[in-house]
């Protein structure tokens, strides 16, 4: 039986075919995967479906029904349930409120909470999902919110349930556990359409996969036929390079030092508990971890965001005494930021503004305080030109620009600027596959020049593919230092959970 | 097409896209607004056609009987709301909302009308005795601006409620203690409020038979300059950077090496002089002296004008020219039997609609945007180009 069908389904934006004739069919029972780079219309499509958006032109049909759906409302009504990206709850909330909130069991004319209580337990063991009912949203981790989406949905009767990138914002515990939840639901003969860019974990859970690629449909094809290598293909539309090359460099002398470093979050707890490290020229150095092991108190230090609890940072030769993003930018040291919407651009500015930022002040971009548009908008076409931002148009905001091409604006900045230390801190995040393989090649063409350069990755396969060295950090500490050579993932995956320390190296 | 694209250029020194809703959006608002004052003038039995003669009639915007002095008059006041006008528009370039400019408008008055008539300036010749004033004017006022500003970055205090506080410390400054007290004139001249500004330090009258004075040539050449450095100057470039991301949180600019606090403050003291100069016009220009009892709401009005001005300079300038009108025109419009505060009314509606203009953008787009995409569709594709490597 067909859970649902979609026919000839096409989406007209202003300047944008975001979807173009899209046909599917998805069986009763069966988790359908859609995979697609950044803006191939992934979202949109399921957008439909979920009746956010009304198709310019095409039919739904779902059980077999044509449906004509106006607001996410009518999708409720026919069964049809969606889990965002960003998460609809309320944090001050408890599980229950947010659970039954639009739909509350009542007594009279007052909310039933004893009855909600009951009603959430049950499901929640129906379908082994536990969550504490009375707990706070606020106070849960991520993947336990997740599954309060989740509980929301299935509690209003979802038969078909969208995921929309679910495992983005998760760790790789976390994701296992939501997929054990995807096949417990499978089970139990719920439809699963699970939206990803991320080839692995499609390839893990599921049962069918669709490829769009730019607004159309490449082809869908059963998980038993097909590996990551064709996928790739099919979404980028050509042969993607997914091993990265190994390149020898001659290391240099030491550009950054950093010793017995320790910071604290915003909250004043001490996440950074004294790192030592250096980072020679033409070597990258990882920081491999799960995330929130001091990571980001570590960036935040380096890049001036944070003042550290102790410790000195010495970058090239000097000690820095105040360290101010705009001083250590002046030292040497460009930033490819892990967030890059909220510090890596600013989202109004055109790209011909956001590629000269940090930069603006200096000649020939400026003189005397004052602007020279000739020299900045021909230095931000040569650059657009060279990192291939699409569309080629340095007018542009960036904010209008998908993913990939953000962070290609930011690549274009950074490399441009005067430097001989990079910190990227994961610059592949949230990237498609084309966009990952463009600053692999960036990182290793600036590690040819002779840069020294700090990675700091969630991702093992990118730490394993990258890194000359890799320190594993847990818990504020380093607590490993190993070679990709003599190492693996399960290896990496211990020591980021703490399990087992490289004794040799931390004395 | 090439007049538009100059006009664009120096409204917005940006290539935009949809730009003409800036401009759009405000002419609409001011429109809707006079037809529903018009509708209130009818529902109360009176000639909205005679009510809106009269105002305009006075208002010194189009020709009429004695157009010379309502002009004048007209540009008199306009210099003062486009100064209030052009201050909120540059902390809110920089992401601040400053309610400051009332405070930093009586700061200005006070230091104007004190260096106006103190004894060792008073002796100067007219332009350097200006130039003394002007200066101390912008820097009394700034200060006052950048006390809130210092206040943000360093405490992070909202600036809405600092900037409230010391526009209430100003007044009772000034008026209960400056101008009562230190600042009294002397009793044998029969002078309450402080004492009259020398000769010398009153502005320059630019239209005989009128009291048109150098203000208005002051405040164009400020607009411009204000245009300048938020458009070409790598300061403005920060300030705009931090506008767009300082309400939302967002670190960009602190991580590309923009001293972000540094810049709240000094953006908070350039609103603060250009408010200031407002009320060196007021004093200079109309009173001549700070009297007991101040007609404030200046800097009120100038939230109102930044607004309706799009908060960019030219726009700011054009509406503080409208509501400059409006006001010069109030008194007229009692002879059509209507309060002389109806006006107040128009520019409140404008407002009303101009903070709805999401729904007038939506709209306005809705009735000329639909046609346009139709002949350009399948053309440029910004959303859909995603990452990949060009071969």
């Amino acid at each position: 039986m067909k859970a649902l069908e979609l026919k000839g389904i096409t989406k007209q934006f202003p300047r944008v075919l975001a979807n173009d004739h899209i046909n599917l069919s998805i069986e009763k029972g069966e988790i359908f995967s859609i995979v697609g780079e950044n803006g191939a219309g992934k979202s949109t499509l399921m957008k439909i479906v979920y009746g956010l958006y009304t198709p310019t032109s095409g039919e739904i049909y779902v059980f077999g029904k044509k449906v004509n759906m106006k607001s996410p409302h009518d999708a409720i009504k026919l069964k049809i349930g969606m889990v965002h990206q960003e998460f609809m709850l309320i944090p001050r909330f408890t599980v229950t409120e947010n659970i039954v909130l639009g739909d509350e069991p009542r007594k009279g004319i007052v909310f039933d909470f004893k009855r909600a209580v009951k009603e959430i337990r049950e499901i929640s063991e129906k379908f082994g999902l536990k969550v504490d009912p009375l707990e706070k949203v606020a106070n849960l981790p991520v993947g336990i919110q997740q599954r309060v989406e989740i509980l929301k949905i299935l509690r209003r009767g979802a038969e078909i349930l969208i995921f929309d990138e679910p495992t983005a914002v998760l760790t790789p515990e976390e994701t296992e556990d939501l997929f054990k939840t995807l096949r417990a639901l499978k089970k139990d003969g719920k439809t699963i359409l699970f939206i990803s860019h991320k080839l692995k974990e499609v390839m893990e859970i599921s049962d069918r996969i669709a490829v769009l690629r730019r607004g159309k449909l490449q082809g869908v094809v059963k998980k038993e036929e097909t590996n990551e290598r064709e996928l790739a293909r099919m979404m980028v539309g050509r042969e993607v390079v997914l091993e990265i090359p190994r390149v020898k460099v001659e290391r240099g002398p030491v550009v950054l030092s950093v010793r017995d470093l320790a910071a604290k979050d915003h909250r004043g707890i001490l996440k950074l508990k004294g790192v030592s490290f250096d980072v020679h020229a033409g070597e990258i150095v990882a920081i491999a971890g799960v995330e929130g092991n001091g990571q980001m108190e570590l960036v935040n230090s380096l890049i001036g965001f944070t003042r550290p609890v102790k410790g000195k940072i010495i970058l090239n030769g000097e000690e820095m005494k105040l360290v101010t993003p705009y001083n250590v930018r002046r030292k040497g040291m460009a930033y490819i930021p892990e967030d890059r919407k909220r510090r890596g651009l600013v989202l109004p500015f055109k790209i011909r503004e956001n590629i000269i930022m940090g930069q603006h002040t200096l000649y020939p971009f400026s003189k005397g305080g004052i602007l020279n548009d000739k020299v900045i908008n021909q230095f931000a076409t040569k650059q657009v030109e060279e990192f291939d931002i699409r569309p080629r148009d340095i007018y542009i905001s960036a904010g209008n620009l998908s993913g990939g091409n953000q962070q290609k604006v930011i690549l274009a900045r950074e490399m441009a600027m005067k430097h001989n230390f990079l910190l990227a801190s994961q610059p592949t995040r949230g990237l498609d596959i084309g966009a990952m393989e463009f600053v692999y090649k960036h990182l290793i063409e600036e590690k040819k020049k002779g840069i020294a350069i700090l990675l700091i990755s969630l991702e093992l396969s990118e730490v394993l593919g990258l890194a000359d060295r890799i320190l594993v950090m847990y818990e504020g500490e380093i607590v490993g230092e190993t070679v990709p050579e003599k190492t693996n993932e399960e290896e990496l995956g211990m020591m980021m959970l703490g399990i087992k320390r490289n004794e040799r190296l931390v004395q | 097409m090439m007049a538009m694209d100059i006009f664009r250029r120096i409204f917005f020194g940006h290539k935009e896209e949809y730009w003409w809703m800036k401009i759009l959006v405000p002419i609409t608002s001011i429109f809707v607004a006079l037809i529903v004052g018009a509708i209130f003038i009818w529902s109360t039995g009176r000639s909205p056609v005679l009510a809106y003669k009269y105002l305009f009639g006075a208002s010194g915007l189009v020709p009429g009987p004695y157009f010379k002095q309502h002009f004048a008059e007209m540009l008199l006041s306009s210099s003062m709301f486009i100064a209030t006008g052009l201050a909120f528009a540059i902390a809110a370039k920089g992401g601040l909302f400053s309610i400051g400019a009332e405070g930093q408008f009586l700061v200005g008055a006070i230091t104007a009308a004190y260096f106006g008539y103190a004894k060792p300036f008073a002796s100067m010749p007219t332009v350097l005795h200006l130039t003394v004033i002007f200066v101390m004017v912008m820097i009394a006022g700034g200060i006052w601006g950048a006390i809130a500003g210092w206040l943000k970055a360093k405490m992070g205090i909202h600036e809405v409620i600092t900037t409230i506080m010391l526009n209430w410390i100003a007044l009772y400054l000034i008026e209960d203690w400056l101008v009562t007290g230190p600042m009294k004139a002397n009793v044998e001249t029969g002078v309450s409020g402080t004492p009259y500004v020398s000769e010398t330090a009153k502005l320059p009258i630019i239209l005989k038979g009128t009291r048109l004075n150098i203000s208005i040539l002051i405040i164009i050449v400020v607009a411009y300059l204000t245009w300048f450095l938020l458009y070409r100057t790598t300061f403005g470039f920060e300030i705009r950077a931090m506008g767009y991301t300082l309400i939302y949180n967002m670190d960009a600019p602190r991580a590309a090496g923009v001293s972000v606090d540094a810049r709240i403050t000094q953006t908070m003291f350039v609103s603060g002089a250009v408010a200031a100069l407002g009320g060196a016009f007021i004093i200079l220009g109309v009173l001549f002296q700070f009297p007991p009892v101040f007609e404030g709401g200046y800097g009120f009005d100038g939230i109102a004008v930044s607004l309706i001005g799009q908060n960019e300079p030219l726009g700011v300038f054009l509406a503080g020219i409208l509501i400059g009108g409006l006001r010069t025109g109030a008194t007229a419009v009692q002879l059509a039997h209507i309060p002389k505060t109806f006006p107040s009314i128009i520019e409140g509606l404008i407002v009303a609609f101009i903070a709805l203009q999401e729904l007038i953008r939506y709209l306005l787009m809705k009735l000329f945007v639909r046609k346009r995409n139709n002949t350009v569709s399948g053309g440029s594709d910004e959303k859909a180009v995603s990452g990949g490597v060009a071969k």
